[in-house]
């Protein structure tokens, strides 16, 4: 009786502390990383508000019209703040990492060896998002100017056109390299992205057939109906 | 064979070597000229035996790469000496016709002219454009006898031209080099200089030749140049200026850009310079002033207006990051206005430009971006200043631009402020 007691209880009771014995410096080494990790991302935080306030980096950014994208995309805070804010984040999400590999646990050691190799991924589809996004701006920019220097009515429409089809065709390329739905992402990309060129086509074939008229003998023949001797030099 | 210079080509530096030195250099810059540059060669030939007679002198013409025949009529070009009463002729007139090296542009062809001066260590240049139709043999002894005979630096022309000609330089470069550097030069881009020798040297050694000074920029910067570092300036009235229009292929947008830009880029090298100055004086002008005939210019009121609506409407976007609220109101409320009260303010535009400059200045965005997006409102102040100037003569349009000078002194400050140190 005493021996089926032993085996019911005692024995796995004793397994039990045998395991906590075992786990629990590693919990108190994770936890301890964590702390460190908060205090560590802490003081970076300080140090860089004061260095960027010593070399006025807030003004370089409002100069570089950083701060001004920012506002336009809905991030009210200054760009020196958003940098603090990303670096204490970061920095907190690093030593959250050190603290579960010092865990030990096998199924988290598997999680967090496919999270790491799937990391590099998210880091070429968030660059490939922050690209688009800048060349779009850029690009939509450069169309805006140009179209209405030349006078052209549908300068705006056409710079959001560019700008959006470019913000689709990086939001398409960072999610195949993701990996998320990647056949599904690209069928609907090619389709719509057909849809759009069929589209202007047919509308320019239809409808612009006498603008192009104009611009071609504009071009090739030099005629033109702006018909003054302007020198403006 | 002793090669003076890497920026001249083998056959030029041998050329130079064979003249040894020369008292006098007219510097003629071309691209497919054809039409018009024979007169011009011609009138320089002529001013140069006639005013100039015992000087050794050079007639270097910089092309850029014409496939047209411009450089067989620079080579072929001669004249008839009875014919301009010139009885006494020594052989001391040569001519070096070279295509450039460097950016395609007329500040590239210019390089090379003050480089074959340095070589040459003249006493004197000049530089007149191609496409001139009025030019006259006067013209080269009003430009380089100051230099030569009074001690001057730098000759700035000074021409009488249509109230609709050179918009650029009544609406933008005259009043505002004159507000920043205190000299009246009336023709600030006017294209046809005289200078000495030295400041010749002084161009050329300036490392700015692959930037838009290589273009268009190139007659605002040695302007600016020569006022800036205390060069001595006057000018000389040469009559009409007629001329076939600069670069046909150039669109005004490009033209506006690079000139802008090289008077913004002038602006930050001379910060300290312009900030100093706060009244304006009358330069020494040489020449017998008279009224000419001058060519009609057509205008085409309608596109330029739908052109400033347009680029209003569309690219406040852009403006609202740099124009002050006031300004963007106006702008704003400008679009509805009709033909007849279509009319831009004088203060309305020198704030707008001084909003630019400041913008460009602090980097709000690519300046390339900012200034070229100044050419629809550029647009809407020339075709104001055309409503404005309908019925005018040629004396009260001076007056108007006058006024619109004064506008700039008097709003000085306000650039002097939104600039900062």
């Amino acid at each position: 009786m005493l021996n089926f007691v032993e085996k019911l209880f005692k024995e796995p009771f004793q397994e039990f502390l045998d395991t906590i014995q075992k786990f629990l410096p590693n919990i108190l080494t994770s936890i301890l990383i964590l702390v460190s990790g908060f205090i560590t991302a802490w003081i970076i935080r300080i140090v860089l508000g004061k260095i960027a306030k010593l070399l006025k980096i807030d003004r370089f950014f409002n100069n570089a019209g950083i701060a001004r994208n920012l506002e336009k995309s809905g991030i009210k805070k200054s760009p020196v703040k958003v940098l603090r804010q990303l670096l204490y984040w970061t920095i907190v999400f690093i030593f959250t990492i050190f603290a579960l590999i010092f865990l030990k646990v096998p199924v988290m050691e598997n999680l967090l060896e496919r999270f790491f190799l799937y990391l590099p991924n998210v880091f070429i589809a968030s660059l490939l998002l922050i690209i688009g996004y800048l060349v779009a701006n850029l690009v939509g920019r450069v169309i805006l100017i140009t179209q209405v220097n030349a006078g052209v009515k549908s300068a705006g429409i056409l710079s959001r056109a560019v700008r959006i089809i470019i913000i689709i065709f990086a939001f398409a390329m960072a999610v195949e390299q993701l990996g998320i739905g990647r056949e599904t992402v690209l069928i609907a990309f090619a389709i719509t992205f057909g849809g759009i060129v069929l589209a202007l086509s047919i509308a320019l074939g239809l409808g612009g057939k006498d603008i192009a008229k104009d611009f071609l003998e504009k071009k090739f023949k030099g005629s033109s109906k702006d018909n003054d001797t302007f020198k403006h030099l | 064979m002793v090669k003076h210079s890497d920026i001249l080509l083998d056959d030029v530096n041998r050329k130079v070597n064979e003249i040894g030195h020369a008292d006098i250099l007219i510097g003629i810059p071309s691209y497919n000229n054809a039409s018009t540059i024979g007169h011009v060669v011609k009138a320089v030939q002529t001013g140069l035996l006639k005013y100039f007679p015992d000087k050794r002198s050079i007639l270097a013409n910089s092309d850029g790469g014409s496939i047209d025949d411009t450089i067989n009529i620079v080579k072929e070009s001669g004249i008839d000496l009875k014919s301009i009463l010139i009885h006494r002729y020594e052989e001391n007139l040569f001519k070096i016709s070279t295509p450039y090296q460097g950016i395609p542009g007329k500040g590239s062809a210019f390089r090379t002219i003050f480089e074959i001066a340095r070589v040459l260590n003249v006493k004197a240049c000049a530089v007149v454009d191609s496409d001139l139709r009025s030019i006259t043999p006067e013209w080269i002894e009003l430009l380089v006898s100051p230099v030569l005979n009074n001690g001057f630096d730098f000759v700035a022309p000074y021409y009488h031209r249509h109230k609709y000609d050179g918009t650029i330089t009544n609406t933008i470069i005259y009043p505002v080099t004159r507000m920043l550097y205190g000299k009246c030069i009336r023709q600030p881009i006017g294209g046809d200089f005289g200078f000495s020798g030295r400041l010749a040297e002084f161009y050329a050694d300036k490392k700015v030749w692959e930037t838009d000074v290589a273009r268009f920029g190139i007659d605002i910067w040695m302007t600016t140049t020569a006022v800036a570092n205390g060069f001595k300036i006057c000018q000389s009235f040469l009559g009409a200026k007629i001329h076939d229009p600069k670069d046909p292929a150039a669109s005004l947008s490009s033209m506006l850009h690079q000139v802008v830009s090289s008077l913004f880029n002038l602006m930050e090298e001379y910060s300290s310079v312009w900030h100093r100055v706060h009244d304006t004086e009358n330069i020494p002008t040489f020449g017998f002033v008279y009224t000419v005939g001058l060519e009609p210019v057509a205008v085409n009121l309608l596109p330029m207006i739908d052109k400033f609506k347009l680029g209003v409407k569309e690219l406040s976007i852009l403006y609202k990051d740099f124009l002050s609220p006031e300004l963007q109101k106006f702008l704003s409320e400008m679009i509805d206005q009709s033909e007849d009260k279509f009319v831009f303010p004088d203060e309305i535009w020198v704030r707008i430009l001084f909003d630019f400059a400041v913008a460009c200045h602090k980097k709000i965005m690519n300046t390339g971006h900012i200034i070229k997006s100044l050419t629809p409102l550029y647009l809407g102040k020339v075709a104001s200043f055309v409503i404005e100037s309908r019925d005018a003569s040629f004396d009260e349009v001076e007056q108007r631009l006058e006024s619109l000078c004064r506008t700039f002194q008097k709003e000085k400050q306000y650039l002097i402020d939104r600039w900062g140190k």
